[in-house]
């Protein structure tokens, strides 16, 4: 609750001028926005700006701020919808196992944007997390933005029904679908 | 119970929302069921192993690059913001004083005499009078403005006078009449004027 007012006082100083304000914001969030971009689209560069256009969108818009919304809720509902935003421009209807019938043989998995020297793959554990990494990038976007949100973002179901605007038995439905399909995934690449 | 049921048993147990009886249903069911209880073990480890993924850290300098990015606060002044936050009350105050101003206009025109209507064929007009001579036959409205209206004719419409006088036999006149000498009377004919406007 603490933590929630001081956010709501960062924004309302922030709306009338205070700069180094807002930038305390965005050193509280960047991290946040960065992980959730980054596991939604699997790139480094497009989460990188998926940060700045999120906080450029906060900026703007803090007029229309109103102090009784969770602030939290309000700014991972703009990353995340950012987030879906580009995941649709990249890939039109193709499903990650189908193959592309341009690209011989080459199925969704290759065409995976990949990072060149993330630290991830550096690390000696990185074939463990690359399959899960891999096991979230396969999942369809609603059910990744719920997984995300729930496990790597700690957020309650009712918070997650707040930023993605949906009831939360639809919430509930997708991370249970999203969890079946990560398990499937999983045990394919004798993991579990 | 069938394993159909324990498995969403099971997710709204890994949601945290199974109630305690549901809970101990479940639990029997999973003493006896081995796949049902494997397939928690495995949705548990799945759990683990997504929610241990290591966070990645922002890059560098990207609070730098945001507050660079943002422009120079500028100082709007007291009365726009105001606008800003009250859009509904700006509009509402502007459409006064843009109908305050018009009216203003309109009611300054001074003295002229100004005749309004559809059919003026045969009317004299001779200093601030206005005759409607005997045997013509005005077809339509007339409006007649700082002004004396004298009907010896017909007028087959209505009439209004503002701020003059009105010599006539109602009988000549087959629509209403309409005098307007107060300022607060010409507002309120002004007003019912405009909305009958948009009647039409």
């Amino acid at each position: 609750m603490f933590l929630d007012t001081l956010e709501n006082r960062l924004a309302q100083l922030a709306r009338s001028g205070d700069r180094s304000a807002f930038g305390q914001l965005v050193d509280l969030y960047k991290d946040k926005i960065f992980h959730l971009a980054y596991r939604m689209t699997g790139s480094r560069q497009e989460a990188e700006d998926i940060v700045q256009e999120t906080f450029m969108r906060v900026y703007a818009n803090l007029d229309k701020y109103d102090s009784r919304w969770k602030f939290s809720t309000w700014i991972f509902r703009i990353g995340n919808n950012l987030c879906i935003d580009r995941l649709r421009k990249r890939r039109p209807t193709w499903s990650l196992d189908a193959e592309n019938p341009d690209a011989d043989g080459v199925d969704g998995y290759a065409m995976l944007p990949t990072n060149d020297a993330s630290p991830e793959d550096r690390m000696v554990l990185s074939e463990m997390q690359k399959n899960i990494r891999d096991a979230i990038a396969q999942l369809p976007d609603k059910y990744r933005s719920v997984v995300v949100l729930r496990y790597l973002q700690d957020l309650s179901l009712n918070e997650i029904a707040d930023i993605l605007e949906l009831p939360v038995s639809t919430v509930k439905t997708r991370l249970h679908r999203g969890r079946e399909s990560l398990r499937r995934k999983l045990e394919h690449d004798s993991i579990l | 119970m069938d394993c159909k049921e324990a498995c969403e048993y099971i997710h709204e147990y890994l949601d945290g929302m199974l109630d305690a009886d549901r809970e101990a249903q479940l639990g029997r069911h999973l003493a006896e069921c081995s796949s049902c209880s494997d397939h928690l073990k495995a949705l548990e480890k799945t759990e683990a192993l997504v929610a241990g993924l290591r966070p990645i850290p922002c890059p560098e300098g990207m609070t730098e690059r945001i507050l660079q990015r943002i422009p120079e606060p500028r100082r709007p002044k007291g009365w726009v913001r105001w606008m800003r936050r009250h859009p509904g009350l700006s509009v509402a105050v502007v459409f006064v004083l843009i109908m305050a101003g018009s009216m203003l206009a309109q009611w300054n025109q001074g003295s002229m005499l100004v005749v309004k209507g559809n059919d003026l064929d045969g009317i004299n007009i001779s200093g601030n009078e206005v005759t409607v001579p005997a045997g013509v036959t005005v077809d339509g409205d007339l409006l007649v403005e700082n002004g004396t209206l004298r009907v010896e004719g017909i007028v087959q419409g209505n009439v209004v006078v503002i701020d003059g006088s009105l010599q006539a036999s109602t009988a000549n006149i087959s629509g209403k009449i309409t005098k307007v000498n107060q300022a607060i009377d010409w507002v309120w004919y002004k007003i019912g004027e405009w909305l009958e406007s948009l009647a039409r």
